[in-house]
């Protein structure tokens, strides 16, 4: 019960976050037009991943999707400031505008389409086609999640534009459930769509459409004739997704001229992009924060929740390592200034709680480890009743930035009496979020870790699963997140205050109450929040940042400056 | 000669078998495994895993797997990739031709010159010529691929901005046979020097040892002209170990440059076989070994025949 | 006889000099440098050479320099070590297979022409993949394992010509036990190839290792390895192009010194023979 009460909390949010029916305004019309845009012309992106499918429900990879923000569209999308917009649909259904129907625990969710929508061959999209989409991503075995469609129990056509939705729960993301539209027509007599043409060129509705798909060398969108807002749009006659090995040889592609765009730029190269007037940066802060979590139980398999780490459990230990680390430093000389200090997991947003950590004080550092018992050995190193300071530091294998990071603070703690290890895992078994691939956060194998992931955008979606300390993952039930086992009734009580009502400001209050106890816990370092950096020519204009999507969201709106 | 053939084959047989039972257990060991890929995604569940693991067939037992896969092989169908569900043969076919083009070029480029500098400094043997041929082969033989290439890249790319940095042509263009060449210059040069190396050594070595036997003297006491002893008879004989390790090149036609490719960006095998270890995508990984490794064994095979047929001493019995 | 041979190899022995230099150098490199090859320093980022960092420092500010010492020991090493694993191996199964011939010759032969057809690079990359994070030890290993068989080859061609000569004859007539003859008589006659393949092996597996580490494969930072010090400089070539000279330059220096080391015993132990040195692409 305390679940619904909570889900349905986190959908009445989402239905007050949801802009009343704006209409003919949509997302991509929100960017600024600040020049007269240019027809015509080729872009050219480089990607340094290669898309190994583009069908939206065998996509996984990121890249994948920014190629089809350039042709597969949904029924809504969502804008910078985390609010849906109407992109297919007339309108974000939503309770006050009678779109939406609670019925107990259920939901039904009635979507119009705009009148005269057109496939990219010319054919009607209908609301038959809404419906085919969910019977696809239920009937296809290899597809890649059912996420929100597993929620679905039928959908009802009561004419060509309209489709009703039929939850069997209160589905609170609902607006984001149909990202891209699948074409009923042209694959409901397919057997296996993975064996046809429509796994790397699908079919949508979007400014451009796919023309070719040469593997491990490019990809090439050419005009939509068919776009709803054409002809004016796209301004681009054609977008080539160019593949090259590294981000490395991509900037240098980017310099060259070879290239007008370039995605995701590693942090240490915007300088390089800065200097040069011919090239310009776009820096989103993202909702994402990077963050090294404390294990406070014994590091060992299917740990006790209970049980005590012998160095980590110790509050003095753990704020000693705050301390040590020079978050601002990191990030002025690492990602050369491209990121803000880390304040907590909810950083955008109606809930946003941005009260900073204690600051980097090796010197404070120090004092706390003595005063708390912690003696220095010969070597330099701490012990405290015959334990030594002695820890591992997991992150994900091969990245560079982490890496860095790592040696930086192995050497800041090692300076006030602490010895870490690194010892990385693969991020398909770190991040794996599965007891049975072995996650070590799951199963409490780890002293620290430094990870990221991706906040919902709904602070309960994040908040709950992560720090209540019903959310503990055992053996028994490995579902939760809370990785650093922490246990705080005033916490509990707040998240669980925060899931039981639908006032905004209670519930800001309630999650902040639930994230300073996080906070004085001192179980997690939040390091830096991250951003989304993506570098272009100058010449190439029309781009917008949205923090909840990729840079390519809105290419519709590119256009090449002669 | 042909019973020597036939026995050989039939040997390759089992051989190739055991080549194919250990791939796939060394790619069944390795851990992560084909669904590694989706489990960054925070909606994948464990029903998505059980659900796509019984869509590839992976939840059938080791032997049963392995002898649907097997008894596909044989029959052309080669399975489906576990990333892009495209099937193996074609992403392999995909991949080829850029391939093929890379070290077809490169084995050209390498013939050319191996043959007339091998021959020219075992002639000229101590003289500045050779030293200098010497110290390069040496030189190149001993530089990292990886080294040499991203040298190239910074000296020819981006610094002097003569040649392009990556890929097979500029993206966008029309065909044009002097951009293609451009792109060709780079990458060619990596492995070329390289392999000229070692061609260059070998070469040099078995002239040596040819120019100091008796049928050669015997030639010149004849009267033959130098010219004529050289290249009729010295280079045939001395040509004889080279066709072996040339038969040996082969698979690399096929298998490709995999460092070199990863850094110039080639759309060819290499790459393939990269993406698909690093996302264990077994169908793809074992499809690759099958073919690479059977062209090894037929490429020892024909080595062993060649050199059997072009040195009438050895007798194979 | 031997050695006058090699001793006329001028280039072998100015060889064996660099190579020596450069293993000490290694070997004494806390007493060298001052600065901790690990000892991060945010203020002295990508430093170019001058007096105080002869080679400039690298992404973290640390002395490159020193970090090519401390690399060296793992690079030389891993080399040294994965030749002795690879040596032991393919002495243990030539032995074997040239001496009791037959079926168990049989066996080891179509094993090794097994190995042989796998294509190496692959085989190395499949085994970074499996153990992801790789020590400097399971590297020793791993190459070792698969680059055993050219020795096993060799030691079985010696062992099946000599197995049938008089001395063994006479050694087994008066009753010398199986090993006795194969560890006293046979084997020092095969030691030749032996060392010679042998060196040009850890040139090899120099070069191995570096791409490894050069791929993400290999040897894990913090440790220095000169393979993965390329690495972390290749995001960096434009702004620190130092950072990727100095690393390649030293594992250059160190191959070619083996491979001179190894052309100069091949003439002196064993001028007949010929081993293509085989590089990894």
């Amino acid at each position: 019960m305390k679940r619904t009460l909570s889900v349905f909390a986190a959908l009445a949010m989402a239905l007050a976050a949801c802009a009343p029916g704006t209409g003919a305004t949509t997302a991509s019309a929100s960017a600024k037009a600040s020049e007269a845009p240019v027809k015509g012309g080729t872009a050219i992106v480089a990607i340094w991943q290669e898309p190994s499918s583009l069908a939206p429900h065998y996509a996984n990879q990121t890249v994948s999707d920014i190629v089809n923000y350039g042709v597969l569209e949904g029924l809504a999308d969502t804008t910078t400031e985390g609010e849906y917009v109407p992109t297919l649909a007339t309108k974000v259904p939503t309770v006050a505008n009678g779109g939406v129907v609670v019925k107990g625990s259920k939901l039904d969710v009635t979507w119009e389409l705009r009148p005269g929508l057109k496939w990219s061959d010319g054919s009607a999209l209908t609301s038959a086609d809404v419906r085919f989409t969910w019977e696809i991503f239920m009937k296809d075995p290899k597809v890649n999640n059912r996420t929100g469609f597993s929620e679905i129990e039928s959908i009802d056509l009561p004419n060509g534009l309209t489709a009703v939705v039929h939850y069997r729960s209160l589905y609170a993301p609902y607006p984001r459930n149909f990202v891209a539209l699948m074409p009923k027509n042209l694959l409901e007599k397919e057997a296996d769509i993975s064996k046809t043409d429509y796994n790397r060129k699908p079919m949508g509705t979007g400014p451009f459409k796919i023309t070719d798909f040469k593997a491990g060398d490019s990809i090439t969108l050419e005009r939509n004739t068919n776009y709803r807002f054409g002809p004016d749009k796209p301004y681009l006659d054609k977008m080539i997704f160019k593949s090259v090995p590294t981000v490395e040889v991509a900037l240098a592609q980017l310099k060259a001229g070879e290239v007008h765009a370039v995605w995701n730029l590693s942090a240490s190269q915007t300088p390089d992009v800065e200097k040069d007037a011919a090239m310009a940066l776009q820096v989103v802060p993202g909702p994402t924060v990077e963050r090294i979590e404390l294990n406070t139980a014994v590091n060992k398999e299917n740990t006790d929740p209970n049980s005590v780490h012998p160095v980590l459990g110790d509050l003095e230990m753990r704020k000693a390592l705050l301390y040590a680390t020079p978050k601002q430093q990191l990030i002025d000389k690492l990602l050369f200034g491209k990121a803000s200090p880390g304040t907590s997991p909810v950083s955008q947003g109606w809930a946003a709680y941005k009260v900073p950590q204690e600051g980097y004080d090796p010197a404070k550092a120090s004092a706390t480890l003595d005063k708390a018992g912690w003696a220095k050995g010969a070597d330099g190193i701490r012990s405290k009743n015959g334990v030594r300071a002695s820890l591992t530091y997991t992150t994900t294998t091969g990245d560079q930035l982490r890496e860095r990071v790592q040696q930086v603070l192995l050497d800041e703690w090692k300076a006030v009496g602490v010895e870490v290890k690194i010892q990385n895992i693969p991020s398909s078994v770190l991040l794996s979020g599965s007891c049975a691939s072995k996650d070590p956060r799951k199963l409490g194998t780890f002293d620290m870790v430094q990870f990221a992931s991706a906040p919902g955008i709904d602070p309960h979606s994040t908040v709950e699963p992560r720090y209540s300390s019903k959310n503990i993952p055992t053996a028994a039930n490995c579902a939760g997140q809370n990785y650093t086992r922490f246990k705080s009734p005033e916490a509990d009580r707040a998240i669980e205050a925060a899931g039981a009502t639908l006032d905004q400001a209670a519930r800001k209050a309630a999650y902040a109450t639930a994230l300073k106890a996080l906070n004085d816990a001192y179980v997690i370092i939040w390091l830096y929040d991250r951003a989304d950096i993506d570098g272009r020519r100058a010449e190439l204009r029309g781009w917008a940042p949205n923090t909840w999507q990729r840079f390519t969201w809105n290419i519709g709106d590119w256009f090449l400056k002669k | 000669m042909s019973r020597y053939i036939v026995r050989r084959l039939v040997q390759a047989l089992p051989l190739l078998l055991a080549i194919s039972v250990v791939s796939f257990a060394i790619l069944k060991v390795t851990p992560g495994g084909p669904l590694a890929a989706y489990e960054g995604n925070p909606n994948f569940t464990d029903d998505d895993r059980i659900r796509l693991e019984h869509a590839f067939g992976l939840d059938r037992p080791l032997p049963i797997q392995y002898l649907s896969w097997f008894s596909g092989f044989l029959t052309g169908d080669w399975g489906y990739s576990f990333a892009s569900h495209q099937p193996v043969l074609s992403l392999i076919f995909e991949r080829l031709p850029a391939t093929l083009y890379l070290m077809g070029t490169v084995f050209l480029v390498v013939l050319l010159l191996a043959i007339p500098i091998g021959v020219l400094t075992a002639l000229k043997q101590y003289s500045a010529f050779d030293h200098v041929v010497t110290g390069a082969t040496f030189t190149f033989l001993s530089t990292p691929t990886f080294w040499l290439g991203l040298l190239l890249i910074i000296v020819f790319g981006l610094d002097l901005r003569w040649l392009p940095l990556g890929g097979i042509a500029t993206s966008g263009a029309p065909f044009d046979v002097g951009d293609r060449l451009r792109h060709l210059i780079l990458p060619v040069a990596t492995i070329a020097l390289v392999q000229l190396g070692s061609h260059v050594r070998f070469l040099r070595a078995s002239m040596l040892e040819t120019i100091g036997q008796d049928f050669l003297r015997t030639a010149r006491a004849k009267g033959l002209g130098e010219r004529v002893v050289v290249l009729r008879h010295a280079l045939k004989n001395a040509a004889i170990p080279l066709v072996t390790i040339v038969a040996l090149d082969v698979p690399e036609l096929f298998v490709g440059a995999l460092v070199t490719e990863q850094i110039f960006g080639w759309p060819g095998m290499g790459r393939l076989f990269w993406d698909a270890a690093t996302r264990s995508d077994y169908p793809v990984l074992q499809g690759i070994l099958a073919v690479s490794s059977t062209l090894i064994v037929f490429a020892n095979l024909t080595a062993d025949v060649l050199y059997g047929y072009l040195d009438p001493r050895i007798r194979y019995s | 006889m031997a050695r006058e041979r090699f001793m006329q190899h001028r280039l072998a022995l100015a060889s064996v000099f660099v190579l020596a230099t450069l293993a000490l150098l290694s070997a004494l490199a806390p007493l060298l440098s001052s600065y901790d090859p690990e000892r991060t320093r945010l203020l002295d980022l990508y430093e170019a050479p001058s007096g105080t960092h002869l080679f400039g420092t690298d992404s973290l500010g640390r002395d490159l320099a020193t970090r090519i010492l401390y690399g060296g020991r793992v690079s030389l090493s891993v080399g040294v070590l994965a030749v002795s694993v690879a040596v032991t191996l393919g002495t243990l199964v030539g032995m074997l297979a040239g001496y009791y011939g037959r079926f168990v010759d049989g066996v080891l032969m179509r094993f090794v022409d097994m190995m042989y057809s796998f294509p190496r690079l692959f085989l190395l990359i499949l085994f970074g993949v499996f153990f992801k994070g790789m020590t400097p030890a399971v590297i020793v290993i791993v190459l070792g394992m698969l680059s055993w068989m050219t020795t096993s080859r060799l030691v079985r061609a010696t062992f099946l010509s000599l197995k049938e000569r008089e001395f063994v004859l006479a050694a087994r007539a008066v009753g010398a036990s199986d090993r006795r003859i194969i560890l006293r008589h046979i084997l020092p006659n095969s030691l030749a190839p032996i060392i010679v393949a042998a060196t040009l092996g850890v040139a090899s597996a120099i070069i191995a290792e570096s791409t490894l580490s050069f791929l993400g494969l290999g040897i894990q930072p913090p440790t220095p390895s000169w393979g993965n010090m390329l690495r972390d400089a290749t995001s960096d070539m434009e702004k620190a192009p130092w950072l990727a000279f100095f690393p390649g330059f030293f594992i250059f220096l160190a191959v070619v010194s083996i491979n001179f080391i190894g052309d100069g015993l091949r003439d002196a132990l064993d001028p007949r023979h010929a081993v293509k040195a085989s590089q990894v692409r």
